[in-house]
């Protein structure tokens, strides 16, 4: 295991029953502690595929995985308390209030009493949630479900947070702060795995990123050295580059 | 256990805040119990008393006619009316459907019922050696009373065949008294009453129960219709649970719940215990409604035996099968349509099958051997062996083990399933 690795592949490939081609074909990348790491990719290129196996949600066709050292296969419960996933979906329940969304999930990772409820108000008052702890999730606006949502995956304060497009949907001031606390957290020290369509955006948030097609990586590195090899403009200008202007379904 | 805990509180929480989920889930089934019990309260009275309606015309004028009719009203299995019209028009009349049964006792059918006897006895005592001092008969040919029978065009052959034995059992009686007193008669002797009254029993017959619990109660229609629905509306839950389960998957919460830490079987057990509350309060209520609404309705009240412990077990076991069910049907739909239409109909013919509309016993012999797999029959036995025969803990172990049976395969299929379509 590389020094320092929050995660490592090696030579992960999945191939979903029935199909002919796999939908991750033999990657192997290593993501460093504490850095934003941006997997991108058209639509169907393998992001969700690599980030379901890496959260132990899919099990891969062959090659490894390894979360803080630890394999899916021999050490599930302590890669659960490790990692977090935000999901692109709103997963929370819309007829229970934010409070009580957050009390569930905090429970389950182990968190109770004041401790928990300390850890709900705070992260509630920095997303500017607190006046409506005690409304139904079913009555806030999009925006505010998109941080309730993000809350859910950090309550528990994890080493690695997936985040799947965490801001897809949202007016600029939530999507502003929303990556602002992402580059704070990950100022604590939280490995962030991060996936987007929107490249501006990962462009300044990412402090690496992989651009995965075909379920290959064909490129990996910071932002900015890739965009300069590539003498591309910006990040959007080198990932149509590398990926081409054909649509995907 | 934070984490059974915590799924339970959530359950609830997502339960209590669904009104219209909780009116499906208690006012369907108490509304299914008041109706069902009002609509078969008149069915199962004429179950329990029914009366054949019988058509008699008695022309005889002697004991034959006499103890016939006599033995066909206290018979207590005949609504007998004495018909003074024509023969036609009594077979018309049963024709007709008005009546069950036509019978005519013709004129002097005691006349000849005495001479046959004593024409028998006659003989009897001549071939024993003996001599008849007053011979009646002598050798003259003596025809044997007939009694024409008829019935309406619907009626069984079974039906016809047990009717016909009733009406032999009156008229062999009063043949064997004619006989005895005939014989009496030839040999001299003096009274004869007290001798046919002795030989009129030899045989005593004594209705047991089948089962070695003695039936306490009658089964009515309270009886019937409010475990039977009320199991109904336990597993109507299915609906509910499976949807919930649904809904998680759909809607990204069960993607979260697979990352965070706790097991399949943790996550699945808060919510088959938070649906087991609510197939207990299910339950509750509608036994506190068989108990309190139903008098108000003139209808009879419930009566549950005297084991509550038995009638929570079987609660627990009936609440136990719904949840599994609902937990399997949850995990092998993926849209809450697929899910919706096949629990409902499922269980609606569990139900049919487990005697939950009408009563096994009155099924035809192929759908009573098909009930012994309906998971509603085995917990409506277990209700109806607690409540009519107050029947305790070890009365009620086969049901009850069936219906937790049913749960462990319901739910290790739905985990095995589950495990399937995650990877």
């Amino acid at each position: 295991m590389a020094k320092g690795a929050a995660i490592e592949v090696r030579h992960l490939v999945k191939t979903y029953k029935g199909a002919t081609t796999p939908a991750v074909n033999n990657i192997s990348f290593a993501i460093e502690k504490g850095e934003i790491w941006g997997l991108l990719g058209p639509n169907g290129a393998g992001k969700t595929t690599t980030i379901s196996i890496l959260c132990g949600l899919l099990h891969q066709t062959s090659g490894e995985v390894l979360i803080h050292g630890f394999a899916h296969e021999k050490k599930r419960k302590e890669i659960k308390q490790l990692i977090s996933m935000v999901p692109q979906d709103i997963a929370l329940y819309p007829s229970l209030t934010a409070t009580e969304n957050l009390e569930y999930i905090g429970n389950m990772f182990g968190l109770k009493g004041k401790k928990l409820h300390d850890r709900i108000s705070d992260c509630l008052s920095v997303f500017g949630l607190s006046e409506v702890a005690s409304k139904r999730v079913e009555t806030f606006s999009g925006g505010m479900k998109r941080r309730i949502n993000l809350i859910a995956g950090i309550l528990h304060e994890p080493s690695v947070v997936f985040l799947d497009e965490p801001t897809v949907g949202v007016d600029v001031q939530s999507r502003n702060m929303i990556t602002g606390f992402l580059q704070d957290l990950n100022k604590k020290g939280t490995t962030i795995v991060y996936t987007s369509h929107l490249m501006e955006e990962a462009q300044n948030l990412c402090t690496h990123i992989a651009v995965i097609d075909y379920g290959t990586i064909i490129a990996t590195g910071v932002p900015a050295d890739l965009i300069q090899q590539h003498s591309c403009k910006n990040l959007e200008e080198l990932f149509l580059k590398l990926t081409g202007r054909k649509l995907r379904d | 256990m934070l984490q059974l805990f915590a799924t339970i509180r959530k359950e609830m929480l997502l339960l209590i805040r669904d009104r219209s989920g909780l009116a499906v889930m208690f006012l369907m089934p108490l509304a299914l119990v008041t109706i069902m019990a009002l609509i078969q309260d008149a069915p199962f009275r004429d179950y329990q008393e029914l009366k054949i309606p019988l058509l008699l015309i008695n022309k005889d004028d002697g004991d034959l006619g006499k103890k016939i009719e006599e033995g066909l009203i206290t018979s207590k299995i005949f609504s007998v009316t004495r018909f003074t019209e024509s023969e036609e028009q009594a077979r018309k009349q049963v024709a007709n459907g008005d009546f069950e049964i036509g019978i005519i006792i013709p004129e002097g059918a005691s006349k000849k019922l005495d001479a046959r006897v004593d024409q028998f006895v006659e003989k009897t005592m001549h071939d024993m050696g003996l001599e008849v001092q007053d011979s009646i008969v002598k050798d003259s040919v003596v025809t044997e009373a007939t009694i024409p029978v008829f019935f309406a065009p619907d009626i069984k052959k079974s039906f016809k065949n047990s009717v016909i034995s009733s009406i032999k059992h009156v008229s062999s009686r009063l043949e064997t008294q004619t006989m005895l007193s005939a014989f009496k008669g030839a040999l001299n002797e003096g009274e004869t009453d007290t001798l046919t009254e002795e030989l009129n029993e030899f045989i005593q017959f004594k209705e047991l129960e089948s089962d070695k619990t003695t039936s306490v109660h009658e089964l009515n229609s309270v009886q019937h219709n409010v475990p039977a629905w009320t199991l109904f509306g336990m597993f109507f839950i299915v609906i509910s649970l499976a949807g919930s389960m649904i809904k998680e998957r759909t809607d990204g919460s069960y993607l979260r719940i697979r990352t965070m830490p706790g097991s399949y079987t943790v996550v699945m057990a808060g919510k088959v215990l938070s649906y087991l509350v609510i197939c207990l309060s299910q339950c509750a209520l509608m036994i506190l409604a068989g108990i309190f609404l139903m008098p108000l309705l003139g209808l009879p009240q419930l009566v549950i035996g005297t084991n509550l412990i038995a009638i929570i077990a079987v609660a627990l076991c009936s609440g136990l099968a719904a949840t599994g069910y609902g937990v399997l049907v949850g995990t092998l739909f993926n849209t809450h349509q697929q899910s919706s239409t096949f629990g409902s109909v499922s269980v609606v013919i569990l139900a049919a099958l487990g005697g939950i509309w009408i009563p096994v016993y009155v099924m035809p012999e192929v759908i009573r051997g098909l009930a012994e797999f309906s998971p509603l029959y085995w917990g409506l036995n277990a209700f109806q062996t607690v409540f009519l025969s107050s029947g305790n803990l070890a009365d009620i172990a086969i049901p009850s083990l069936k219906l937790i049976l049913f749960f462990v395969f319901t739910f290790t299929i739905a985990y095995f399933v589950n495990k399937y379509k995650n990877n």
